[in-house]
């Protein structure tokens, strides 16, 4: 009788383990590891932050849960009113750029031109600088006095005024977005050739047999061609660029006035002040803007693939 | 027995021997106050604050190594980077990995002994300040900041703060021979240096530490941060406004060199020791920097106090502690630690290595502050003559706040960047100042 219960028994598991089941079983076995530690490095210390940014924690004192309070008092000050609207400009303006260049650069360097391949490799260097080196170096050249561009201005009589690049409103933002731009346009650049010959060729024959010019030729297949790609930078260009510290902190630490002043760097001066929870709220006051863009490009994805 | 010896035995047995009793229990005393209260063992482990002097950090090094080997307690000294102080302490108290003792500046040491993260150690400064004639008033008075009723939370072992250096050779020139005792002097004689590339006033008026040079230039004018309880914001008034004008003249003149609005931490080492600054305030590092680097302008450099306003003479201090963490598993041999490093002998070679003013009176003697060291000699004259942190305001968490938040070089950059005029710019640092004072 007992043989016979557990005989039922075992067929019952068999029957329940089947093929399919047993695979998916193993195939969530081999992820669980990767999905563990997703949590654990990715989604805990998001979800911490953000209960941090409702509590009033400062350094040695795990605080109290104050609700909105944090950002109710990030919300009225002028630095934060400014950071909103230079991280946006410095990420609109740095994206378009990079997009302009890269493509140019791409379409360029994607053509049989002698030495192309020189050219690639040495339009990825300011990529594989480090930012740190490379933010200095830019400030270096935009000093007042001894930096190369005004030397350059200078002493060929572009410009025979010594300008202070950094030190004012009217040049400071532009100079950080010069800065950002010529670090980050080769990502964009490497990108959008790798789209580019990923193109069958045959389209730009059909295209050429159809009649149709340059123009025609890149509106009509390369643009459509590259646009996924295009699409993707894009997201993750505006990501990286919003949450970037180092181009602005090691340029101007957010001045003159506030003038480049930006999230990342606000939530530093929040952590000086080794008050967390403000500092968790500045970082998280980001997310709205973040996940606009992640739904906008999301969306324009799923447009492409229908 | 003859009559020497009879009257040898009769000092013997009255005076002498009360003299002797007495000579013993003294030496037995300074013997025992020399030795620990008792027997010290376990293990100490020390943060040291990593600063510019190489000889000066090997020396601290190798004094806590050796009085380890002399007591049987086993050490371990690790030097932390001070500009990293914050986030390595911040770590350690969430993750409850503390050393016994460590090094660290007075901002960190006032929050953190509010949150009960340090140990009392009343009786360590109390022996030290008696043992060596006491602590330099300046240097009591801002310990007393981070004194509770239920005692001291760090025992102080250097004073910084910024001196004026200033270049000897472009001022004589322009017929300046002596330091500028007050501010309107000092601007007086930048703008007479000025000519591009040289500018006069090297002060930084950007978003770093540097720039809250500026809270102490308002207070001189007769501004304030805050009212006297240091509860409410005080920034709005004629002497900040006089402050403003002050700053809004010198920059007109084109007295401070391009860029000041947006220097780093090093901006005024760097236009010093490059020539472009006639005048900076710094806590000496230049003055190091250049002795190596271009002796010609160490031997041009001269050092004086911060000038005093028309209202106030502000000159204000920082200081290093030592403390030791609630969390300690051997406090009482860190405590012994800590009083050791007090001795003169390790001291007066460290103040000689280090950049730090003294801060006991007996430290005055030492050979590092005899006046051949023109730093040194600053440095001194700064403890004897430096006013506490933040005074005339109430050195408080709100106050620490509004200076980590830079809220007086920001209304600077307002009036000389964006050309806001002085009660617009007031206004908007008024409000963000009261603000922080709300959240307190």
């Amino acid at each position: 009788m007992t043989d016979q219960i557990a005989a039922a028994g075992a067929a019952g598991r068999k029957r329940w383990l089947n093929g399919n089941r047993r695979l998916s079983l193993f195939a969530y076995l081999l992820v669980l590891p990767v999905v563990l530690l997703i949590l654990g490095l990715v989604a805990y210390p998001f979800l911490y932050a953000i209960y941090v940014s409702f509590t009033d924690r400062v350094i040695g004192n795990d605080g109290q849960w104050v609700g909105l309070r944090n950002f109710q008092y990030i919300a009225g000050t002028a630095t934060f009113q400014s950071a909103i609207w230079n991280t946006i400009v410095i990420v609109v303006v740095t994206g378009v750029l990079k997009l302009g260049i890269g493509l140019g650069l791409a379409l360029l360097v994607n053509q049989h031109i002698p030495g192309r391949g020189i050219f690639r490799s040495l339009l990825m260097l300011p990529w594989a600088m480090p930012a740190f080196v490379a933010f200095l170096t830019w400030r270096v050249m935009y000093q007042p006095i001894g930096g190369g561009i005004n030397l350059i201005l200078t002493q060929t009589g572009l410009y025979p005024h010594v300008v202070d690049w950094l030190g004012q409103r009217s040049t400071a933002m532009p100079s950080v977005i010069a800065a950002s731009v010529w670090r980050g346009f080769p990502f964009w650049f490497i990108s959008i050739l790798a789209a580019l010959q990923s193109i069958p060729n045959e389209l730009y024959e059909a295209a050429r047999v159809d009649g149709a010019n340059a123009w025609q030729r890149f509106w009509n297949v390369t643009w459509p061609g590259i646009l996924p790609v295009v699409i993707v930078t894009t997201l993750l260009s505006s990501i990286w660029t919003a949450n970037a510290f180092e181009h602005v902190w090691l340029l101007t630490q957010g001045g003159p006035s506030d003038a480049t002043m930006v999230f990342p760097v606000l939530a530093y001066f929040g952590m000086q002040t080794q008050r967390i929870g403000e500092a968790a709220a500045v970082s998280v006051a980001m997310l709205p803007v973040l996940a606009i863009l992640v739904i906008f490009a999301t969306s324009l994805m799923q447009k492409d693939d229908e | 027995m003859n009559d020497t010896q009879s009257t040898l035995a009769g000092r013997w047995s009255r005076r002498a021997l009360v003299r002797f009793a007495g000579a013993s229990g003294l030496a037995l005393a300074v013997a025992m106050a020399a030795l620990p209260a008792h027997a010290l063992e376990g293990k100490v482990t020390y943060w040291g604050g990593l600063i510019f002097s190489e000889a000066a950090n090997k020396l601290l090094v190798d004094t806590i190594t050796a009085w380890g080997q002399a007591n049987g307690v086993e050490t371990e000294v690790v030097m932390i980077n001070q500009n990293e102080t914050v986030q390595k302490v911040s770590a350690a108290v969430a993750s409850n990995t503390m050393p016994d003792a460590l090094d660290l500046n007075l901002d960190l040491l006032l929050l953190l002994s509010r949150q009960g993260v340090f140990t009392e150690v009343s009786d360590v400064y109390d022996a030290v300040g008696a043992a060596n004639g006491g602590w330099f008033p300046s240097v009591a008075a801002t310990s007393d900041l981070i004194s509770a009723e239920s005692g001291r939370y760090g025992v102080p072992f250097g004073v910084t703060g910024n001196l004026i250096l200033r270049r000897n050779d472009l001022l004589s020139e322009k017929g300046f021979a002596e330091a500028p005792a007050t501010w309107q002097e000092l601007a007086d004689q930048a703008v007479a240096v000025t000519a591009s590339p040289v500018f006069g006033l090297g002060l930084a008026l950007s978003n770093v530490g540097d720039g809250n040079v500026q809270i102490a230039v308002m207070q001189s004018f007769g501004g304030r941060v805050a009212d006297d309880a240091g509860e409410n914001a005080a920034i709005k008034s004629e002497g900040t406004r006089a402050y403003l004008q002050w700053l809004k003249d010198a920059w007109d003149k084109g007295a401070f060199p391009p860029g000041v609005a947006t220097w780093d931490g090093a901006g005024d080492n760097q236009a010093y020791l490059s020539g472009q600054a006639a005048f900076i305030a710094n806590t000496g590092s230049v003055g190091i920097a250049a002795k190596t680097q271009d002796p010609e302008l160490y031997d041009a450099t001269l050092y004086s106090p911060l000038p005093r306003g028309p209202v106030e003479n502000v000159n204000p201090i920082n200081m290093q502690f030592r403390a030791i963490p609630a969390t300690s598993q051997n406090p009482e041999a860190a405590k012994a630690l800590i009083e050791h490093l007090y001795n003169p002998e390790f001291l007066n070679a460290y103040y000689q290595a280090a950049i730090y003013g003294p801060v006991l009176n007996a430290n005055k003697d030492f050979a590092a502050f005899d006046g051949s060291d023109p730093i040194k000699s600053g440095l001194l004259g700064l403890t004897e003559n430096g006013t506490a942190p933040a005074w005339p305001d109430v050195y408080n968490a709100a106050y620490a706040d509004i200076y980590t938040n830079y809220v007086i070089p920001k209304m600077a950059q307002r009036v000389v960047i964006d050309g806001w005029d002085f009660d617009r710019a007031m206004d908007e640092a008024q409000a963000s100042a009261q603000a922080i004072y709300d959240k307190y």
